[in-house]
């Protein structure tokens, strides 16, 4: 079931692109930073059960407390994330 | 049919996160960007999907089987510990990061997209990872016992 799901994911793109021209996905970071980011999405959302789709849509959506938790903790792990890549990281580099 | 109708839930699923930008690292990242320019539209996409959800939900939630006779298996934890808080701080980091979560980084991966590849991987060697340390934890466990 899970895998035909899955199946259905991957393959949302092309029945859309039956429909309409796709639009082309921007990823600007490296190769590495993608490895760190699997790796972190990977463990972190199998230890925390869930991730955008199942606790802030489906969690959200059954108001469960934990799922509201885990949704305000990652999206200001994002935000704060986001923050040192692009506002702080730079600026130390400058002064370094 | 049921199988079939997983499939449907997968495409549709997919192509609304291709609709709303949500499989556009750099949108995602824009949404994230709190201090630079930032582009909260992706707070409606959530709004918007919480709103369809609650409908579905209250209706599940009254419901002992689905639509297709499968029992109906909602989650019945509602604590919050330690591991759902560190396993979302990892998770937001990683999302933070590239710009991508499981769902938009596997319908990526349908796009063809070679980065895509990278991240789908690396996620699922993490889940490989986690499922290593839990199966090491529960052995030092039962060895104590």
């Amino acid at each position: 079931m899970a895998i035909a799901f899955i199946a259905g994911l991957v393959g949302a793109p092309l029945l859309y692109a039956l429909v309409t021209a796709l639009p082309t996905p921007r990823i600007a970071v490296s190769e590495g930073a993608l490895v760190a980011a699997g790796l972190l999405v990977g463990i972190g959302t199998r230890y925390g059960s869930g991730c955008t789709s199942g606790h802030g849509v489906c969690g959200i959506s059954r108001l469960s407390p934990r799922s509201l938790a885990a949704t305000a903790v990652f999206m200001a792990a994002g935000f704060a994330t986001v923050y040192l890549i692009r506002h702080v990281l730079p600026d130390l580099r400058g002064v370094v | 049919m049921r199988v079939l109708a997983a499939l449907f839930a997968g495409l549709v699923f997919g192509i609304g996160l291709i609709v709303s930008g949500m499989a556009d690292p750099a949108k995602v990242l824009g949404f994230l960007d709190l201090a630079g320019a930032w582009d909260p539209s992706l707070a409606l996409v959530m709004a918007g999907a919480v709103a369809v959800g609650l409908v579905a939900f209250a209706v599940a939630g009254r419901r002992t089987t689905s639509l297709l006779g499968a029992e109906m298996q909602l989650p019945t934890a509602r604590h919050v510990d330690r591991r759902l808080v560190v396993g979302s701080l990892l998770f937001g980091a990683g999302w933070g990061i590239a710009g991508f979560c499981p769902g938009p980084g596997l319908v990526a991966l349908g796009m063809g997209e070679f980065k895509a590849l990278v991240f789908v991987a690396a996620m699922l060697v993490g889940m490989g990872l986690f499922e290593w340390i839990e199966a090491r934890r529960s052995a030092a466990r039962v060895q104590l016992d």
